[in-house]
């Protein structure tokens, strides 16, 4: 697919972040872009290494040596020939990482925007003690009045400075929830009190919808707005592939997406969007409530159709990167297993009528009892094993 | 003690240890065995400590912790399940928990988007959609409506899920500890709905979350009007934010990820939203590619909690009692039969304390241990009259790869020294 839109929206990026910039390196700006890594990494206070590495000192750390980290061979070499992460090598491996260390395991797209590298370069600063600003001159390409990087250690706590971010009104996030239109709610009186109790107050029609965001089968709760698979592609690759992979193949045990079309008979079964999900609209409602993970509600309608659009590009259900999925036509997609879809009767199985209200109680099996499987997994502690150990069956 | 069960036990011991699942009282327990006389114990000729001096003031544990000697009794999380920890899972402790009240802070977690920590001031639910009037409610307001109290088992429909394709997880906890069972304080769901006058086409409410998963269930009417409540408080006390503080739905022996919690939504309409929980996950797949939809109750179950592999004899051959739960979504549990011989014959277990509909039901059954090897199982019936199936009946009809609604009864192997696997049997 073409890559020339990535390059042209960048700039676009760039030049916007520019005129709306708040500061250079403002930590708790910088909490926020956070988010979009916190689905891999840890920082402050306890943090472990998970999917990446823990992140405490990390300036003035030699790249591949967060203590207990497996490393991709690439980052261990990069970090053998001397590449310590200060402002100025983290600025550059975070806008194109796989640009910066070829191999990384770390599937991030990166940053494009100069403002989010500044800020999570100044966030990731008061989490170490060798602080940013001596170790390395800030980047200053486009900021004239290049602050002195003073890291704010106390701000991480507190961090959103009441933002005004009522505007998309996103109560899904607890942390912002102070300063939600709940506060203009109390003042308004109770007048449409229900018939029993009286208690409880109407709800605008503008609180309804900034809750109300559910989409159903038939369509019922699509916003307008509309976008096509080649711009899903590019949001994906900036805001899902680090966990779904670059195809929607996933990485580690995040959720498929893609393929497995024709294996849920098999042994092992891959249950992605294209193979298992009998409708289009929960692809829709769930990533617009809850996606990216760790950053939900961040995206505009017009992404979420876009995305939409590209993951039925990556499953073949649409196979013009050009298609565009809109409200008008998005009923008009049918998913290819949703005749497979049956009600329960587990009630009705043979094992229930056997046995009901009446089993064996004496000579019920021929022979000793024999031992045909023990444990996979013998020593479950909370201590023991690597990545190494995968279960037969896991937890979805 | 006599000398013949002295080696087998220590080599017990010391798998015990390396698996980090004792305190120091398997050393005591396994000297004290049978009635011979003893040397003089210590523990009663010695002054102790905790008899001489004294111990903490009442300024010194504002909220209450356990001793310090049950540390092991927590809740576990078994890192590779999922690919991340703030959308994953962790374990009740079955196996060294009693009674059928679940201490609050060892309810397993099951979070999607992480435990979400909200200010009751600012927490809100809102009732929309095919209602008279769309209301908004605060938690004062709740609390004024009636309240109800009432014991329910919240179960995961993942549950035992692990063991769909054979035995997998050595331990009671992690085989069936994604259950717990509290005394709710709440109000109920029907008359929060009432309130905003539910119209007649609305047969389903959307329960939604305020949490980054935002997580929804659509719930049928019929089970919305007829015994879910909106709790706000946990065997009396608040909820524990990751069960939901402030409020969470429960939802009486279905299916524990409707139980939505952080509770901030309701929304009547009149088909159901598929949402992601309700079709690419929580629905059970079967070996002819089919999948069930919606399979909402919980089915009969029990299992053995002690002896279990996390809690293996300590005591050597004699009196010993078989522990262990029994649940069922379809009510009350009526009879519990246990065997040692792997099913060949069975004997009915004794149920203890409170029978209640939809919850944890205690039973026992006290045996005479003559310290040969067991194979032990645990058979629930309910007041419908269904009996737990084996593991084998279950793959039969419905494949290995069904996830959800593993109620298949569950096989112990104790060996000649108390030690107790998790192991199939044929």
């Amino acid at each position: 697919m073409s890559r020339f839109p990535e390059v042209a929206l960048a700039g676009a990026l760039i030049a916007f972040g520019f005129a709306t910039a708040a500061q250079a390196g403002d930590a708790a700006a910088g909490e926020k872009v956070f988010n979009r890594c916190k689905a891999c990494h840890a920082v402050g206070e306890g943090a472990k290494n998970r999917v990446g590495p823990e992140l405490n000192d990390l300036i003035g750390r030699t790249a591949g040596t967060a203590e207990g980290y497996k490393y991709s061979p690439a980052m261990q070499k990069a970090g053998d020939g001397g590449l310590v992460w200060n402002a100025e090598t983290l600025a550059t491996y975070l806008a194109n990482p796989r640009a910066m260390v070829k191999g990384t395991k770390m599937a991030f797209a990166g940053l494009k925007d100069q403002d989010d590298l500044d800020n999570i370069i100044a966030y990731l600063e008061t989490f170490s003690k060798a602080g940013g600003s001596d170790t390395a001159p800030q980047p200053d390409e486009n900021k004239s009045e290049a602050v002195p990087a003073e890291p704010a250690p106390a701000e991480t706590g507190q961090a959103e400075p009441a933002a005004p971010q009522a505007a998309q009104a996103e109560p899904t996030k607890p942390a912002e929830q102070a300063t939600q239109p709940a506060a203009e709610a109390t003042a308004r009186d109770g007048d449409g009190a229900g018939e029993h109790f009286h208690i409880g107050r109407a709800a605008t029609a503008a609180e309804v919808a900034a809750w109300d965001i559910d989409v159903r089968p038939d369509g019922v709760g699509l916003p307008e707005g509309h976008g096509t698979a080649a711009q899903g592609e590019k949001i994906f690759d900036e805001n899902c592939a680090s966990c779904h992979g670059d195809f929607g193949e996933a990485v580690d045990r995040w959720p498929v997406l893609a393929g497995g079309q024709g294996t849920l008979k098999d042994d092992r079964p891959v249950k992605t969007v294209g193979s298992y999900w009998p409708y289009l609209s929960t692809v829709y409602d769930y990533i617009r409530r809850a996606m990216p993970f760790g950053n939900a509600r961040s995206l505009s309608d017009d992404d979420v159709y876009a995305l939409t659009a590209y993951v039925l590009y990556l499953n073949d259900i649409v196979t013009d990167e050009d298609f565009e999925l809109s409200k008008a036509n998005f009923t008009s997609i049918k998913m290819p297993n949703q005749a497979n879809f049956i009600a329960d009767d587990r009630f009705q199985e043979p094992e229930y009528a056997a046995n009901r209200g009446n089993p064996c109680m004496k000579d019920c099996a021929e022979g000793k009892a024999k031992i045909t499987m023990h444990a996979e997994v013998l020593d479950v502690t909370p201590q023991d094993e690597g990545d190494d150990k995968k279960p037969s069956s896991g937890i979805e | 003690m006599d000398g013949s069960g002295d080696q087998p036990l220590s080599i017990a011991r010391r798998r015990f240890l390396r698996a980090g699942l004792t305190g120091g009282a398997a050393l005591a327990g396994s000297l004290a065995a049978g009635r011979a006389a003893a040397a003089d114990d210590p523990a009663i000729t010695e002054i102790q400590d905790w008899n001489r001096y004294s111990g903490d003031g009442v300024d010194a544990h504002p909220y209450g912790m356990p001793s310090k000697f049950e540390a092991e009794v927590i809740r576990r999380n078994v890192p590779w399940l999922t690919a991340d920890p703030i959308s994953s899972v962790n374990f009740t402790p079955l196996h060294a928990l009693d009674g059928i009240i679940t201490p609050n802070g060892l309810c397993f977690e099951r979070h999607h988007g992480g435990a979400a920590v909200i200010d009751p001031a600012e927490h809100r639910l809102m009732v929309n959609g095919l209602v008279d009037k769309p209301l908004v409610f605060t938690m004062d307001d709740l609390k004024r409506f009636p309240r109800h109290n009432k014991i329910y088992f919240l179960e995961c429909a993942a549950n035992t899920g692990m063991e769909w394709r054979g035995s997998q997880l050595n331990g009671c906890q992690f085989t069936h500890g994604m259950v717990h069972c509290v005394m709710y304080t709440g109000v109920l769901l029907k008359d929060i709905l009432n309130e905003a006058g539910i119209k007649p086409a609305g047969k389903w409410v959307l329960a939604e979350g305020a949490d980054a998963a935002a997580m929804t269930r659509s719930i049928p009417m019929e089970k919305a009007l007829d015994d879910c409540m909106v709790a706000f408080a946990m065997n009396g006390e608040a909820l524990r934010v990751e069960q939901g503080y402030p409020i969470r739905l429960v939802v009486p022996g279905f299916e524990g990820n409707m139980w939505v919690k952080w509770l901030r939504r309701l929304e009547v309409g009149d088909e159901p939203w598929e949402q992601r929980e309700e079709t690419s996950k929580y629905t059970d797949l079967l070996a002819n590619g089919k999948a069930r939809h919606f399979t909402w109750t919980m089915e009969v179950k029990s299992v053995i909690t002690s002896p279990s592999p996390q809690a293996p004899i300590k005591h050597g051959k004699g009196p010993l009692v078989l522990a262990g739960l029994a649940w069922s979504g379809n009510g009350t549990i009526t009879r519990v039969d246990v065997t040692t011989d792997g099913g060949r014959n069975w004997k009915t277990a004794r149920i203890d304390g409170p029978s209640l509909p939809f919850a944890l039901h205690r039973f026992y059954y006290e045996m005479d241990w003559d310290g040969s090897e067991m194979f032990l199982q645990s058979r629930a019936m309910d007041e419908k009259g269904y009996v737990q199936p084996t593991k084998q009946a279950l793959r039969a009809v419905r494949g290995s790869n069904s996830i959800y609604h593993n109620n298949g009864i569950q096989t112990w192997y104790v060996n000649k020294d108390g030690a107790a696997e998790n192991v199939e049997i044929s």
